[in-house]
């Protein structure tokens, strides 16, 4: 047994790459639909949203790039639907320097094509990127028109409908953050505490732990962790608005609930990994002369 | 069957090519590699000068200087950032240099104590038996690890042992933080090869 | 033209100041690090003093402080820029002393300038870098899209490959710190993804208890999470918050120099 562990413990690693291709490829081919459980910290996310009134205004910021896309993307799509179908007004930016304007730009083309009656300018409208992210958070929090002069496409703000009574932050019910890395946490750390807007957060699964401390500290009122997180959302907005189910079981896009089975697979073999490695280590260690 | 457009299969040949770094190095990754940098570099020259320079600096200027008039200094700091690079007075970019830091540092004092420091120290003072039954867990928790973490001094026994309680608390939050870097990894590779089969492969099998 | 105080002084500070220092900085080398250091003293107190004193000409709507940072959105604009200057010198030397793998430099330089390029385009003739008013992308967008995704995509998702690889060959619990940290990952992973109803889906009669057995796994995780893990985080977040902050105090005071780059002497 001890022999057989440590031969598999020499094995060359692109058989494990190869197996690992393998385990994450065969999900997508043959879907296998595991269920998703919710938890409490998406579930607050979900029902702060549900309790905005129509007419109401969140901001929704781009803080991440095609490196997290798979877990973020669908976080941006499923509260940006559920905006359309509770007609809460968003308004799109983008402070992450690399990739987050495009990913932007895509998921609210995307959501726009699902809901014609949305109209920009007056239902949602995206302000595009700004470089210097804590300055721009700095001044939104003052002066909303003072960082983004007009929306992406050159419109001046004072001629924006979604923008006349929307001065700063402090007119907004809400920003919503999905981010990789550091500029999400300044949403909550900088942003809340100078205008005292609530702040949810869409992290990738790899920083969601430390926000933990934040849901503790009432510093954020949600969080969506990972892909998870995103699949945990979708199922929510799928139970509350049965119409939505189209978008995430018949076509052929990416969803993270479809995900969640690779997600599934590649965890039991990771497990199983680490198994094998730390028996044939223990057994090696029994065996070992003294 | 029904062939992808042209830019699915350049996304397909990049993405292949990237992935065949883990048989071996070779010059399609490499291709890979160096094109990433170029167009990353590229791509960061296109949205600051769209979405920064042109709406917060050279329309203001252009179509309103008499308001916006001591925009030219950034615009002239931003200038003097780049001569750094040449050697007799590179070090006049000292200015841009320390004014930029010194700001963005600025902030970051402000929100290391109003958004992290005070409402973490203020979250840890809670009753200890009150009607969360574990909330001492919590509190203990915090304590060790802040002494864990105090350096100024050598630790005595008492203290060595609290912090050994301390490290066990990180090594729980390491373990699960690991479980998540399982979940955030695979995320991403399950992106692509859902983007290989489903955008790319089986539009050319006619699925 | 307008003269509110705010950016009157703001230009005092970093124009005048500066340009002074500079002149005098051309025949005293000595005033080359220390006037930028009483400069690099205001910037930093500024955004600091504005949170805590409101007075018009300092956190106002045309005071100081906002002003300011609309002047470090434009600088930040610059700043992200730079270190192309550097990638450009470097491979420009590569190509021209055809050095190994210039090849490849010279790939790096084409993705630069057709997508910088593109960008430029964009900007100035005014068809920006998203899509077209009949929903077609900009040559930028495309590039985008199509090179630059899928190349930043698939380059950090090699990472999953080298986790799972690492997590057979490296991941051993050498001591008592190192199994609890094991058994947490593992008890983590249980819970977040239905493995026990992934195991027993060959199995239909078991189907109800691995249910209720990953929804008890569930629980655990969170309060896994919320409680050890938040404890934890929190004494990490109050440290290093504190640490930063006695940090951001001395560079602001100019007890720490080493961001601007002075050499030996100065």
């Amino acid at each position: 047994m001890r022999r057989f562990l440590e031969r598999l413990l020499g094995l060359d690693r692109r058989w494990i790459f190869l197996f690992v291709l393998l385990s994450v490829a065969i999900p997508i081919i043959v879907p296998i639909g595991l269920p998703v459980t919710t938890t409490e910290s998406t579930r607050k996310a979900f029902d702060f949203i549900e309790a905005l009134k129509p007419g109401d205004t969140i901001l929704i910021s781009f803080d991440y790039g095609p490196s997290s896309a798979p877990e973020n993307d669908p976080m941006a799509e499923a509260v940006m639907r559920q905006c359309a179908l509770r007609k809460i007004r968003f308004i799109v930016i983008a402070l992450y320097p690399l990739g987050g304007l495009n990913l932007a730009n895509n998921a609210v083309a995307k959501v726009v094509s699902e809901f014609p009656d949305l109209k920009d300018g007056t239902d949602y409208v995206n302000l595009g990127y700004k470089d210097g992210a804590s300055a721009v958070m700095r001044r939104m929090g003052d002066d909303i028109a003072g960082a983004f002069p007009t929306d992406q496409k050159g419109t001046p703000l004072s001629q924006i409908p979604i923008m006349k009574g929307i001065a700063s932050l402090r007119q907004v019910q809400l920003v919503f953050t999905v981010a990789t890395g550091i500029i999400g946490e300044w949403w909550i750390t900088q942003v809340h505490p100078q205008s005292g807007t609530p702040v949810i957060i869409g992290p990738t699964a790899v920083s969601a732990p430390k926000y933990y401390a934040f849901l503790n500290s009432g510093q954020l009122v949600g969080m969506l962790g990972g892909m998870k997180g995103a699949a945990e959302y979708e199922k929510l907005i799928r139970a509350r608005y049965p119409e939505m189910a189209r978008f995430y079981t018949t076509t052929h896009d990416f969803t993270a609930t479809k995900g969640m089975d690779g997600q599934t697979v590649m965890h039991l073999i990771v497990l199983l990994f680490i198994l094998l490695g730390n028996s044939a280590f223990l057994l090696s260690r029994r065996g070992a002369p003294r | 069957m029904t062939l992808p457009p042209i830019g699915v299969w350049i996304a397909a040949f990049l993405t292949i090519s990237a992935l065949s770094f883990l048989y071996k190095d070779n010059p399609f990754f490499r291709f890979a590699e160096s094109l990433f940098a170029g167009v990353s570099l590229g791509y960061y020259i296109g949205i600051t000068l769209d979405q920064t320079l042109v709406p917060n600096l050279i329309e203001p200027l252009a179509h309103d200087f008499g308001k916006n008039w001591d925009l030219v200094v950034p615009g002239l700091l931003g200038l003097m950032l780049y001569m750094r690079y040449v050697p007799k007075i590179g070090w006049v970019s000292r200015y841009a240099l320390a004014i930029y830091v010194t700001y963005y540092i600025g902030l970051d004092f402000t929100r290391r104590i109003h958004g992290e420091a005070m409402p973490q120290v203020a979250r840890i003072i809670q009753p200890v038996f009150g009607p969360n039954p574990l909330a001492f867990v919590f509190v203990i928790g915090v304590l060790s690890v802040l002494v864990y973490f105090f350096f100024s001094r050598e630790q005595g026994p008492v203290t060595r042992r609290i912090s050994r309680l301390g490290i066990w608390f990180l090594m729980i939050s390491f373990g699960a933080a690991f479980g998540f870097t399982v979940m955030g990894r695979v995320a991403l590779l399950i992106g692509r090869l859902n983007f290989l089969i489903l955008d790319w492969i089986y539009p050319i099998l006619g699925i | 033209m307008t003269f509110n105080l705010g950016p009157v002084v703001l230009v005092l500070l970093f124009a005048v100041v500066p340009i002074i220092g500079i002149f005098l900085g051309l025949n005293s080398p000595g005033l080359r690090s220390r006037i930028p250091i009483w400069v690099a003293v205001f910037a930093g107190l500024i955004p600091i003093l504005a949170m805590y004193i409101p007075k018009g000409f300092l956190s106002g709507q045309t005071g100081m402080s906002q002003r300011m940072d609309d002047w470090l959105i434009i600088l930040a604009g610059f700043a992200l820029l730079l270190g192309i200057v550097n990638v450009l010198q470097n491979n420009f030397k590569k190509v021209a002393r055809r050095d190994s793998g210039w090849f490849y430099s010279v790939v790096l330089l084409i993705g630069l300038f057709v997508t910088g390029g593109a960008g430029i385009y964009g900007a100035v003739t005014k068809i920006g870098i998203g899509f077209n008013p009949d929903g077609s992308p900009t040559p930028f967008k495309y590039l985008t899209d199509w090179f630059f995704q899928p190349l930043q995509s698939t380059i950090f998702a090699l990472l999953a490959f080298f986790m799972a690889s690492a997590a057979f060959r490296a991941f051993r619990a050498r001591n008592v710190e190192a199994t609890i940290l094991l058994v947490a990952a593992g008890l983590v992973m249980v819970g977040r993804v239905p493995i026990l109803e992934l195991l027993a889906v060959p199995f239909p009669s078991l189907h109800a208890s691995a249910a209720s057995a990953s929804q008890a796994m569930g629980k655990l995780t969170e309060w896994i999470m919320d409680v050890p893990n938040g404890a934890a985080q929190s004494g990490i977040i109050i440290g290093a918050a504190l640490g930063a902050a006695s940090m951001a105090l001395r560079v602001i005071l100019g007890i720490e120099r080493g961001y601007l780059g002075l050499g030996k002497g100065e």
